[in-house]
């Protein structure tokens, strides 16, 4: 009942925030000095045409009335235009792309599984990756290992995605040629091409967020398995194996699962630089080619869904964090 | 260019002789036209819509490949556009002053499912790009077709009566005045056949029913578009398309530093490839250290006009020795060097552009590669402008602009006028620029037209009629002598009477120093080694699809 009430309570939140952010995206798009309908008007872009488009398109509305339109859209889905050219957006309708001629929640379906694509497998690699190089840099603490790891690390760190990127691509297509530069194939077009596609905006957002990673598990580690209950379980006679997996690592990933959380929350919403840089046409380039283009009700549609997908993350890591840390569960 | 033209009709003469392959002449008659193979089109673009009604694409590239329409451009290195019959036997024959134009379509025109064109697809294609939910096409037929104000297309039910089309081969349009250009008009895109039967408004641009050499196998956005031959196309019936290649793969969303980088290392795929985006100054230095990749490199010749607006209607801009001044005192040397040198652009000194025809040379304010300060001084003194003249630049907020903006301040620096720059991102740019309320004093403006006329040069930039309302004359400059002359030429029909006419107004609108004209830029662009007569001509300054094979 009370894991009931905790749930009921967190879902009203969260639409309490994505409420909000909808209403300020729209706010700002309206205080723009540029006109949205403009960009579609044609050329010559006369005043008739403008008014033909700014009508069509609602635009001539005021923000509030063009707001509550796309409220109410939501539920109850929106016709523009009328007659047989009549654009239809089905419940539930989150907007229309003028520019793309399709919904909004098309857009993001169709776009949707090639972000998913590549944070996926990128959270996987870092994971992995990330939290298996700081364990064993903690555990050989001072050696060349450690040293060697916190170097790679830092690089990692330091770097910009978009930097990594292209020196991947000079390397592995352009001098090695084993790796596409760019483009997806989807998994169920060739798994092997979607593979090969994904290898290297795996390995630029893995070399870089498996650094935080690496570093934060490090220290995690270090700082856990200094605690007097891992003296206590080697002094019962565990195995260092199980000290080190059951006691150590258990409790040194729980910040670890927080900030998971959010990243892959984040990156589903699109990995705006590693997507442009790689020719991959997912959320993130849908973002930043909508805002370009001002097409307003794909930057209030996408920012709902990347809003929604961080708010969902959070609930998720809390729910998590029950099953890393008993204290946690008890608590709900 | 003319060099690359003639290597690449060697290349492919020499490589025939080896292979004893088949061949014919291209229709276009520029090149020996291999056939087969597979055409990569590497484009930043994001989505292709080929709905005509919806394009303002130029008539040699993406839609020309797949849609005919009435008349076309006839495109070719080294020699101005010229507009020729498509599924027209002629490229109209006017009547009523220039009123009136007339068309018949050629024999056995048909489309990709077989069915025959006739002239009621012209005019359904021509209808629905009125409908609302077809905006953002070029547009110039709408106010000039009678009614046009008022229609708003086909999925009403309504039809546009000054659209009659008397046979199934004729179609009639009739004009609210006389209209010189119209041959040209009906070369846009809204001018393709679109079977009516077939036409969904929001999914016809996915896979329009193709009338030209191609028509679509798959359109993923966002991703490739493919176009394999559309059989029921005749070659005998179409001047200007060679339809080289068996398919064309379009391969959209490409980073430009990228594709510039596969085409300069020309390996796999990208040998049959070229970039349809052109290439930036840094992607220009860098093909230029590549003695390899420089021999695949087509620079248009110097085309579309850069230039410096002078608000008339403001100030001390209203005096014309003012302007005439900063005819003067801008550097345009130094200008053309922040635009990326002499690979970037030539210095320009009239309102229509090379590659226009009826095009004449002139230069009214000499002042030599880098200005003449001593005259400017003279003629702001004259004017009582001798010291304090301050004026604001509009320009866009990007490094490149930036610079061609700091080459203007200084220049006029050196005549004692202060400019403050004033950079805008490109929609408050253009918004701004364009308002019915303008803010700025100077404005680096440039102009590529959509038709290649003088009107095209002209019209939008100096009518009266066009000033404010998210028009073009961004100079706000207005002369009722120059309207006159504006209209004369537009209403006039014989083509070399009107080019004259246009000549005479480009001259007359000069005097009047609304402008100042910076330079003709030229554009680059890259290709595999296996793509042959592949050339940029003065206009428009992008690539010839039509005319593309590639070598065996």
């Amino acid at each position: 009942m009370r894991t009931a009430g905790f749930v009921a309570y967190r879902i009203a939140g969260m639409l309490v925030v994505l409420l909000a952010i909808a209403a300020i995206t729209y706010a700002i798009f309206y205080l723009l000095p540029t006109n949205p309908a403009q960009l579609s008007c044609g050329k010559p872009c006369t005043p008739e045409n403008l008014a033909r488009v700014e009508r069509f398109m609602g635009y001539d509305l005021p923000w509030y009335q063009q707001f509550w339109d796309f409220l109410r859209g939501i539920v109850a889905g929106r016709t523009y235009g009328s007659g047989a050219g009549a654009v239809t957006c089905a419940t539930p309708c989150f907007g229309y792309s003028f520019q793309l001629n399709t919904t909004v929640t098309d857009l993001i379906v169709s776009r949707f599984p090639v972000t998913a694509s590549i944070a996926v497998g990128a959270a996987a690699v870092w994971l992995v990756v990330g939290v298996g190089s700081g364990v064993a840099s903690a555990l050989t603490r001072g050696s060349a290992i450690d040293r060697g790891i916190m170097t790679i690390a830092i690089a990692g760190v330091s770097a910009p995605s978009y930097l990594v990127g292209l020196l991947a691509i000079l390397f592995f297509s352009f001098t090695l040629h084993l790796l596409p530069s760019g483009g997806y194939v989807a998994f169920g077009d060739d798994p092997l091409q979607w593979l090969g596609h994904l290898a290297l905006p795996w390995f630029t957002l893995a070399f870089i967020s498996g650094a935080v990673y690496a570093r934060l598990t490090r220290g995690q580690m270090l700082e856990v398995m200094g605690e007097d209950y891992i003296r206590t379980a080697r002094a019962k006679g565990l195995t260092e194996r199980r000290v080190v997996v059951r006691h150590g690592l258990r409790n040194a990933l729980i910040p670890v699962v927080t900030i998971f959380g959010l990243d892959l929350g984040g990156l589903l919403g699109g990995a705006v630089i590693t997507e442009k840089v790689f020719s991959m046409q997912g959320l993130g380039a849908l973002l930043i080619d909508a805002v370009h283009t001002l097409d307003l009700q794909v930057v209030v549609g996408f920012t709902l869904f990347a809003a929604f997908l961080i708010v969902l993350a959070n609930f998720a890591v809390d729910l998590v964090y029950g099953l890393v840390d008993p204290r946690v569960k008890a608590r709900v | 260019m003319k060099n690359l033209t003639r290597a690449g009709i060697i290349a492919i003469a020499a490589t025939l002789l080896i292979t004893g392959c088949s061949s014919t002449t291209g229709a276009a008659g520029t090149a020996v036209t291999n056939k087969g193979g597979t055409l990569t089109i590497l484009t930043p673009s994001t989505k292709i819509d080929l709905d005509p009604a919806k394009s303002q694409n130029l008539a040699i590239t993406t839609l020309g490949l797949i849609e005919r329409r009435l008349t076309t451009w006839d495109i070719r290195a080294g020699r101005p556009a010229t507009v020729v019959p498509d599924l027209a036997t002629t490229t109209g024959t006017p009547s009523d002053g220039g009123k009136t134009w007339t068309f018949t379509l050629k024999d056995g025109l048909k489309f990709a499912d077989g069915s025959a064109i006739t002239s009621a697809d012209i005019k359904y294609g021509v209808e629905r790009s009125f409908s609302d939910e077809l905006s953002g096409g070029l547009s110039y037929h709408k106010s000039l077709l009678v009614g046009g104000a008022d229609y708003h297309g086909p999925y009403s039910g309504s039809a546009l009566a000054s659209i009659e089309t008397p046979s199934p081969k004729s179609i009639v349009f009739h004009l609210t005045g006389a209209y010189g250009d119209w041959p040209w008009i009906a070369s846009m895109p809204a001018f393709s056949p679109v079977p009516q039967a077939k036409d969904n408004p929001a999914t016809y641009g996915q896979d329009p029913v193709a009338s030209g050499p191609y028509k679509v196998a798959s359109n993923k956005q966002g991703t490739a578009l493919t176009l394999t031959r559309n059989t029921y196309w005749s070659a005998k019936s179409d001047t200007v398309r060679v339809a080289g290649p068996d398919s064309v793969v379009f391969r959209m969303s490409q980073d430009p530093s990228t594709a510039a980088q596969s085409l300069i290392s020309d390996a796999g795929d990208t040998k049959a490839a070229f970039g349809a985006a052109f290439l930036g100054a840094a992607q220009l230095a860098q093909v230029n250290r590549d003695p390899a990749a420089k021999a695949r490199l087509a620079t248009s010749q110097a085309g579309p006009l850069s230039y410096l607006a002078l608000n008339t209607q403001r100030g001390a801009l209203k005096n014309l020795d003012v302007r005439k001044a900063l005819e003067y005192a801008v550097d345009k040397k130094a200008y053309l060097i922040a635009s990326g040198g002499a690979a970037a652009g030539e210095t320009a000194t009239t309102l229509i552009t090379p590659g226009i025809a009826g095009r004449q040379a002139y230069d009214l304010y000499p002042a030599g590669a880098d200005g003449d300060v001593k005259k400017a001084k003279s003629l702001l003194a004259k004017a009582g402008q001798s010291s304090g003249l301050s004026l604001t630049l509009l320009v866009l907020n990007d490094a490149t602009s930036l610079a061609k903006a700091q080459a203007i301040q200084q220049g006029v620096q050196r005549a004692g006028i202060t400019v403050t720059i004033a950079p805008e991102d490109e929609n408050s740019f253009y918004s701004d620029a364009t308002a019915t309320d303008a803010n700025y004093d100077l404005a680096l403006y440039s102009w590529q037209p959509d038709f290649p006329s003088a009107n095209s040069n002209i019209q939008p930039l100096f009518a009266s009629s066009e000033i404010g309302d998210g028009r073009n004359n961004v100079a706000r400059y207005s002369n009722p002598e120059v309207d006159a002359l504006i209209a004369m030429a537009t209403a006039e029909v014989d083509q070399k009477a009107a080019q004259a006419l246009w000549a005479k107004a480009d001259k007359r609108i000069m005097q009047d120093a609304p402008v100042v004209p910076l330079s003709y830029a030229k554009q680059s662009f890259l290709r595999g080694s296996k793509v042959k007569n592949f050339f940029v001509a003065s206009f428009p300054a992008y690539p010839n699809y039509l005319t593309l094979s590639l070598a065996k």
